[in-house]
């Protein structure tokens, strides 16, 4: 139960309650009007009644080819609204539009090893680890008690949408691939 | 060709230096190359831009100048000068350039796009508009239609577009957008243009039209954006009962549970429909009808969902409250009975407290029914799920507490049950990692509002001792609730112990625009603790710091409407333009920059040059139309309905600066620096550079500055506190009794030009542009003063309000500083100001020849007297602050900060726990107390002579 909105530029000024969580990065500005400019219907915000912002998603479109697809940038979800399936109605709006307005493959997105609260959430949903990045997270990575050896290794998640019915875009064995950061787009 | 490529090849190591920032080596790079081709106009172009960039203004402006006469066509060229101009603040000057470009090559599409954009940079709407409209027509692309489309829109939005030519406006982009060929529909954006003109317009039907559409619905169905729209229009156009039956089959049959279909489902329940109006017994019984069906399918929807999704539930609180409203009352018990079995299902989430507010404002039966059942609610806690139930309990207790219940003995019983269960349910958390928070948090928070509450009642600083220590081991246990930092940097500023608070301040990392909404928490009358007297620019940076958001914003978020253009976003160019509004003219900005003069003052000489920058800077800022993006909604708010909420709580010396507060400071401050300066209108038109701010519609009605700088509205002056108002009145009587004196004395326009030029001259080598030196006149002595035709203005004795208002103000440090740091602060630093505006407005006659010229001497033995008055008040002041901050750190105070935390002295709260706190707090108000103090003998001997 939340109110479901499109992201705008001056929900800057109310994202604090959200961002000052610490697994929440706040960027430039350039930065989400980069998003805003480009994806602004990948965008959006969970509100509640109250008019206070509970989280908000935001993605793009890009890739070539049959590796044209969705991808979330960020997901967040303020600490008092957890547990209320916000992120799920997120990802579902996105994949929703992702599919039907960009005609994309599948949708990906990136996690923390360590967070495996999001991992567990993310298969639930439907994705499966794609391969997994070294270094992806550079040294935000550290986790609890000093740089964790698998922190290094975000994982690659992707789900298939319906533009591709033979689930290509996946493998069953993505968490043996490893790749470089740089080899990443 | 070949030299042509050769000066290629030299250019590149041009470009390198700029990129990196090595500006200097640009410049040499430069020269060297301008020796070969002296007329080469893109070295000297990027010859300006590095010039610029090492701030050497007029040096480049001579460059930039020649650049823009030859009228320049190139790309590169019209790039680098793009930059400098921006660089030099003339986007205006940007435009002609780019216009002149696009002139000389008509044909030249990407020439066009750049004079277009240049125009949309610089926010001139009618003249992208007409660029746009010329485009479309010579190169045939819909998308300049709607960039001429959107560009009159904005027109009409803007601020400085009189409200008459609002609507006229709407209808030429409306006849625009049905002239395009191809529909709007064919692309998103391009159709959520042509409705947000249809909605202004209140073409209805016409919109409907376009809804009822197939593809318009497709379009409606997947973007959140044109859905929006279609809602809010669909509602103007009193079609609430279709969206009421959409909103249902979209709830019933797709399973939708955003809220806003719950509200448009509700809406049409209480709808005038045929029924003449709400009191009517028709509308009545109508409404009951449709409240029955509403009822059954939220009741479904409830049943369905289970505890998967609050959105049945709360719809039927919903219905239930409006129906009260509407005094269609069916069953008293019903709001009850659903509250109750609103908190049995989801009294475990965090966000019940916050979803039920609206709906727990009882009294009378109610609320003692209300009341008992969550005291019924078992206090046992075993799981993290009863944790979170009990503090929703404590939560909802406590937000409906009456007066009565309010004492200090019921308060302080109440505040010591929050911490014991803290304590108790702390081990639930125990396994949790050190990055998350801890499931009882919100039992310490609680506690802490507890015990400010009992500091409001009582005004005794022992609660806000022990509010402080049950933060900070709250903040050990989780380190990462920004809550409990918040609250503790409030708490912090209240108890005189600034450099706490801003430590609490710095560990939430505040990034970005963050700086906007949040900086308030530590720079709000930040000058109180400012230490820049001794040096000490702690407080000074942070207000710099801070500011840096406002470059980016001015720097980058233009480039992102251009972006928006080129994609054919439209849906975002007028939310960016509104962002870019409102980060550009935020009140916090302009709260900083004042906050940040004040501190300035206090530590660098007051001389002409300080003063004339600051005064052309305040005086632009007096003129915005402020917005407030300040987020006072973060702070916890926990405090029972009736009484003030934390933050009001909290505020420093109880009053919130506001928009009054800053017109106020402005007044004083750009009056008095006025008074002392030599530029006058004229002259500061001939020496600015760059743009001016654009002024709104309505300023041409403004009274002129002059009369605008001495109102003192009444409800400017509630933010002030009493003793700032007592700066006031004082700065207000000194700069009566010095005006006419400064305004006979001060050198007329052309002497002061004349001065400048020679000064640019002497530094650049080229004469002042539009300058013109006219002779010495006659009367004029060797030394620049011009005595004048008109008699010199009578010599008036100093009024009684400025004479005695350091004796006044001592007294009352003297009372403030019995009851509060925070208090004998305040008023000192008030003093200190009262002293430097005392030598701002008296510095013009501080030079021997002055006072012999125009016969000051009565004049100066006035001001000095009191000069020497207030030099010797600020010295005692000095005195007893540093006496009260040597008694702050002793083990006495740190004895009677422990004994206050008595009550939550427990095993896990240890002594030393406490002891830590209460050396910390001593520290830092010795800090304070003796910074300031020593800072005000600094003060007075600089400014002293």
């Amino acid at each position: 139960m939340s109110v479901l909105r499109p992201f705008r530029a001056t929900d800057m000024f109310k994202f604090n309650n959200v961002n000052l969580d610490v697994w929440t990065e706040t960027y430039g500005i350039s930065f989400y009007l980069s998003y805003l400019s480009r994806w602004p219907d990948l965008c959006c915000v969970q509100q509640a009644p109250s008019g206070r912002m509970m989280g908000y998603i935001l993605g793009k479109a890009e890739g070539s080819g049959a590796e044209w697809h969705g991808h979330v940038t960020a997901l967040t979800v303020a600490p008092e609204y957890r547990r209320l399936s916000l992120a799920r109605k997120m990802m579902d709006l996105l994949e929703f539009v992702s599919d039907e307005i960009y005609r994309g493959f599948f949708v990906d997105l990136y996690v923390r090893c360590a967070n495996y609260v999001a991992i567990d959430m993310y298969e639930k949903l439907g994705y499966s680890v794609y391969r997994r990045v070294r270094e992806y997270y550079g040294s935000l990575g550290v986790g609890k008690g000093g740089r964790d050896e698998e922190d290094a290794f975000g994982p690659d998640m992707r789900k298939p949408l319906s533009r591709d019915p033979g689930r290509r875009s996946v493998r069953p064995n993505g968490r043996d691939i490893i790749v470089s950061a740089h080899d990443v787009p | 060709m070949s030299s042509f490529a050769a000066l290629e090849r030299q250019l590149r190591p041009i470009y390198d230096s700029l990129d990196t920032g090595s500006n200097k080596s640009a410049v040499v790079a430069c020269n060297k190359l301008l020796k070969k081709h002296p007329g080469n106009e893109l070295v000297k172009a990027l010859k300006a831009l590095a010039l610029v960039r090492l701030q050497k203004v007029e040096e480049s402006l001579v460059l930039c100048d020649e650049v823009l006469a030859s009228k320049p066509t190139d790309d590169a060229v019209l790039t680098a000068m793009m930059h400098v101009l921006r660089g030099l603040g003339r986007n205006i000057d940007t435009v002609t350039m780019f216009e002149e470009a696009f002139k000389q090559q008509p044909s030249n599409e990407e020439l066009g796009a750049q004079t277009f954009f240049a125009n949309v940079r610089a926010g001139h709407w009618k003249s992208a508009q007409q660029i746009a409209t010329r485009m479309h027509k010579q190169f045939h692309e819909d998308r300049y239609l709607y960039w001429s489309v959107i560009s009159t829109v904005l027109q009409a939005n803007d601020t400085t577009t009189p409200s008459s030519m609002k609507n006229l406006l709407y209808k030429l982009a409306h006849r625009l957008i049905t002239s395009g060929k191809a529909p709007s529909y064919v692309h998103t954006d391009r159709f959520h243009l042509h409705l947000s003109i249809l909605r202004e317009l209140e073409l209805y039907d016409e919109a409907r039209v376009l809804l009822d559409h197939d593809v318009g619905k497709s379009i409606c169905a997947a973007n959140l954006a044109c859905d929006e729209l279609r809602r809010d229009i669909t509602k103007l156009q009193n079609r609430q009962k279709q969206e009421g039956e959409f909103a249902e089959s979209k709830i019933v049959e797709k399973g939708d549970r955003n809220w806003l279909e719950f509200l448009s489902f509700l809406d049409a329940v209480f709808i005038l429909d045929t029924e003449p109006d709400q009191s009517s017994e028709a509308f009545k019984t109508a409404c009951l009808d449709r409240m029955e069906h509403a009822r059954q399918v939220l009741e479904k929807v409830s049943e369905k969902d289970g505890k998967k999704d609050r959105s049945g539930p709360l719809a039927l609180l919903e219905l239930e409250k409006r129906a009260r409203s509407c005094d269609i009352k069916q069953d008293d018990e019903r709001l009850l009975t659903l509250l109750k079995s609103y908190f049995e299902q989801f009294g475990d989430k965090a966000c019940c407290y916050e979803d039920l507010q609206p709906y727990v404002v009882l009294d009378g039966d109610d609320l003692s029914s209300w009341t008992s059942f969550l005291e019924s609610v078992p206090s046992s806690i075993t799981t993290t799920n009863e944790l979170q139930r009990r503090i929703n309990v404590h939560k909802l207790l406590r937000c409906n507490l009456t007066a009565s219940q309010l004492t200090l003995e019921a308060e302080t019983t109440r505040a010591s049950l929050y911490f014991t269960e803290y304590l108790q349910t702390l081990p639930l958390g125990a396994n949790l990692p050190n990055t998350e928070l801890q499931p009882a948090d919100d039992l310490a928070i609680l506690a802490g509002c507890a015990y400010v509450n009992l500091w409001t009642i009582s005004k005794e600083e022992k609660y806000l001792y022990i509010a402080a220590s049950l933060l900070e081991y709250g903040l050990l246990k989780s380190n990462a609730s920004f809550l409990m930092r918040l609250m503790l940097v409030r708490i912090y500023r209240l108890l005189g112990a600034p450099t706490l608070a801003l430590e609490h301040y710095r560990a939430i990392q505040t990034k970005q625009v963050q700086h906007d909404t949040l900086s308030h928490f530590i720079l709000s009358r930040a000058s109180t603790f400012s230490l820049a007297a001794t040096g000490d620019l702690t407080f000074a940076t942070e207000c710099l710091e801070t500011s840096q958001i406002y470059l980016s914003n001015s720097q980058e978020t233009a480039d992102f409407v251009v972006r928006a253009f080129t994609g054919e976003k439209y849906s975002q160019i007028p939310e960016f333009i509104t962002f870019e509004d409102h980060l550009d003219n935020s009140l916090q900005r302009d709260i900083i920059k004042m906050e940040h003069v004040r501190m300035r003052f206090t530590h660098e000489v007051v001389n002409s040059d300080i003063m004339d920058l600051e005064l052309i800077e305040l005086k632009f800022i007096f003129d915005r139309n402020h917005h407030d993006n300040r987020d006072f909604q973060i702070l916890p708010d926990y405090q029972p309905r009736i009484i003030p909420n934390f933050n009001d709580q909290t505020m420093l010396f109880g009053r919130g600066e506001g928009h009054g507060w800053l017109m106020t400071l402005l007044r004083m401050y750009i009056r008095a620096l006025q008074q002392s300066s030599d530029l006058d209108d004229t002259v500061e038109e001939k020496l600015l550079i760059g743009d001016r701010p654009k002024l709104a519609a309505d300023s041409g009605n403004k009274a002129p500055l002059r009369d605008r700088l001495r109102e003192r509205p009444q409800e400017d002056l509630a933010e002030l506190t009493p003793d700032e108002v007592a700066l006031l009145d004082f700065t207000t009587g000194l700069a009566d009794w010095l005006g006419c004196h400064h305004d006979y004395i001060r050198p007329p326009p052309s002497v002061v030009l004349a001065e400048a030029a020679k000064q640019s001259e002497l530094k650049t080598g080229h004469p002042l542009k539009g300058v013109e030196i006219l002779p010495t006149p006659p009367n004029g002595s060797p030394n620049g003063h011009h005595k004048k035709d008109e008699e010199a203005p009578a010599i008036t004795e100093p009024p009684e309000i400025v004479v005695n208002f350091f004796n006044t103000m001592k007294a009352r440090f003297d009372e403030a500083q019995q009851s509060s740091v925070v208090d004998a602060l305040h008023v000192a630093t008030l003093i200190q100001e009262a002293f430097i505006f005392l030598v701002i407005e008296t510095l013009r006659f501080k030079s021997a020849s002055v006072i012999k010229i125009y016969k000051l001497n009565s004049l100066v033995q006035s001001f000095k007297a009191i000069k020497t008055n207030a030099v010797e008040i600020l010295k005692d002041i000095s005195v007893s602050l540093g006496k009260q901050s040597d008694r702050e750190s002793t083990a006495e105070a740190r004895k009677v900060f422990t004994e206050s935390c008595s009550p939550i002295v427990t095993p896990e709260v240890t002594h030393e726990f406490v002891l830590n706190v209460a050396k910390k707090v001593g520290d830092a108000r010795k800090k304070v107390l003796e910074g300031v103090g020593k800072g005000m003998t600094r003060v007075c001997s600089n400014h002293s002579q």
